[in-house]
């Protein structure tokens, strides 16, 4: 039997249970994602990184396509990795804020 | 179901349901294979294991024998002891932090991983055949080892000019990586000249004095240049910040390279007012690179600086502190000079070593091993299971007694070195073998979860 295609909700929660390696906050309250497009089992995710020269890149862009791969109804994962716009502070959550100790401001 | 991620973006596949306002694909860095990846971090985590072991050995060494520092510099004891902290601890951290940070600084790969794995190979055989012959004051054994060390460094500077080169960048960073490995190969290989120069005397210069620029050398031409680079790639990264004006970072670079090529052959000749106005170019190098420093730490968004960065950027203050030390040292007509006692070469070194390398280098180590161990025990992980942040491998107390008494030991040493007092030598030490020790149990708790029993249960 097959199973329902998950919608976008589901693919982002299922990413927002990866932490970013260097802060320990999910990679959805870092701004990470930028887009999530499902059409029938096929999930496209859009994601960035805090900074091009991030070492963790390939961990980061891999890990995202096991996490929606997991998703039951899912036949293909096509993870983008993308520079621009740039990402930055303003991407951030309140939760990632608060777990940074960032100011609302910043 | 296979998996379709890409380095970069690709147009549209399926009409999009987008969840988020689009964006548009941009510059994407290298991203390896899960081959690739899986090999990544071997070699640094290597280096990295090996310079934590002389960290040990190098300790050893110096609470064995704390009366050592009131020697003087040119004690065939302080050189072998110089030479384990130097080159076991520090350039074999800092080679190897160099394999991980120079690919991912430039968006490329290493461009040899073999010549990598030779150079540790060399790197591991040399340097205590090198120490073991400066203690014996063994020439012909130093110039055989010395010759194995020199052939690692020049397979590392070969690797990492290929990997700049194949990277096309020129900036800063990329300026800093090929200088810093073409200083430390020049400073491996002088070494080696003035070692057999020991033996056949073809020089007919101060050895001491000649000791002095090779020391230089490996200290302004490798350290101090790395930092100047390397530094505003991983402040920018761990803290959310960023460069706001590269100006300042590019004066210091080139102020202290113009500096060294003068005061390395100033130092070997005894040119007294060449060598302090030299002295004071390399400082404005420093003070230039530590105002880009401060500029970039203002712009960061994580307020909160974990240790390692904390012992990095104090180490930074106290390579200025002991900076103004040496061209202190370099006034003509200054006292200070090669007799054991009071303001000497030997304070100098060790505001330069403990006060000032150690802290940059063991802040480095506490934010990269970690985070190597990371990419090798969860990375593969990220995604199927639960797993943890880098930092969260290492006990941020025990980093904290760790480093914080590291620098607590440098007053007393100081203060011994100056007076000649055994009794506030072996408190310095004690103290700093207490660190070390914490230090290394620390690391000890990070390398521990490459076992896989412990990644299992993550």
């Amino acid at each position: 039997m097959n199973a329902i295609p998950p919608d976008a909700a589901a693919v982002w929660q299922a990413l927002a249970t990866i932490p970013d390696p260097e802060f320990g906050v999910s990679i959805v309250d870092l701004g990470l994602i930028y887009s999530v497009e499902c059409d029938a089992g096929r999930v496209r995710v859009a994601m960035t990184l805090t900074t091009p020269a991030c070492p963790s890149a390939g961990w980061m862009q891999q890990g995202a396509a096991n996490a929606v791969r997991q998703l039951p109804g899912v036949d293909a994962v096509q993870v983008d990795l993308v520079f621009e716009p740039r990402w930055n502070a303003k991407m951030l959550s309140v939760i990632a804020r608060e777990q940074l100790g960032i100011a609302a401001e910043a | 179901m296979n998996a379709l991620s890409k380095p970069t973006a690709v147009g549209s596949l399926f009409s999009p349901a987008r969840a988020k306002s689009p964006a548009a694909a941009g510059h994407a860095p290298v991203i390896g294979s899960s081959s690739s990846l899986a090999a990544q971090g071997r070699l640094p985590l290597a280096f990295m294991g090996l310079a934590l072991a002389w960290l040990g050995a190098a300790t050893v060494m110096l609470v064995a024998s704390p009366g050592v520092l009131a020697l003087s510099h040119g004690a065939p004891a302080v050189v072998a002891l110089a030479h384990a902290w130097v080159l076991g601890v520090f350039v074999t951290a800092a080679t190897g932090a160099v394999y991980q940070i120079a690919p991912v600084a430039l968006g490329t790969t290493l461009w040899s991983e073999r010549y990598g794995w030779w150079h540790f190979a060399l790197q591991a055989v040399s340097i205590p055949g090198m120490v073991w012959a400066f203690s014996r004051w063994d020439m012909a054994l130093l110039g055989h080892f010395g010759t194995a060390f020199a052939l690692g460094i020049g397979l590392f500077a070969t690797n990492t000019w290929k990997t700049v080169r194949r990277s096309g960048c020129r900036d800063a960073v990329a300026w800093s990586l090929i200088l810093s490995s073409g200083w430390l190969l020049l400073t491996v290989l002088v070494g080696l000249v003035f070692g057999a120069n020991r033996f056949w005397r073809f020089i007919p210069l101060d050895p001491l004095a000649l000791l002095r620029a090779h020391a230089h050398l490996g200290l302004i031409g490798f350290f101090l240049t790395l930092f100047q680079g390397v530094t505003f790639r991983l402040v920018p990264m761990f803290t959310l910040g960023d460069v706001p004006d590269w100006r300042p970072v590019r004066a210091g670079l080139w102020l202290s390279q113009l500096g060294l090529l003068g005061l390395a052959p100033a130092l070997a000749w005894r040119a007294e007012f060449a060598a302090a106005a030299s002295g004071a170019l390399v400082l404005a190098g420093i003070i230039a690179s530590s105002r880009a420093l401060h500029q970039t730490l203002a712009t960061r968004k994580k307020r909160i600086l974990d240790p390692g960065l904390r012992a990095f950027v104090s180490g930074s203050v106290m390579l200025l502190i002991a900076a103004l030390a040496g061209c202190a040292l370099l006034w003509p007509g200054s006292r200070g000079g090669s007799a054991p006692g009071g303001f000497n070469a030997m304070v100098y070194g060790v505001l330069v070593v403990m006060g000032g390398l150690l802290p940059v280098i063991a802040g480095m180590m506490c934010k990269i091993v970690p985070f190597l161990t990371w990419m090798r025990a969860y990375g593969p992980k990220v995604g199927r299971v639960p797993t943890p942040a880098a930092g969260a491998l290492s006990n941020p107390r025990l980093e904290s007694s760790a480093l914080g008494l590291q620098a607590l030991a440098v007053a007393p040493l100081v203060w011994g070195v100056w007076t000649r007092n055994s009794v506030w030598l072996g408190a310095g030490t004690w103290l700093l073998a207490t660190g070390v020790g914490l230090f290394l149990v620390n690391q000890w708790g990070v390398l521990r979860h490459l076992r896989p029993a412990s990644t299992a249960t993550s």
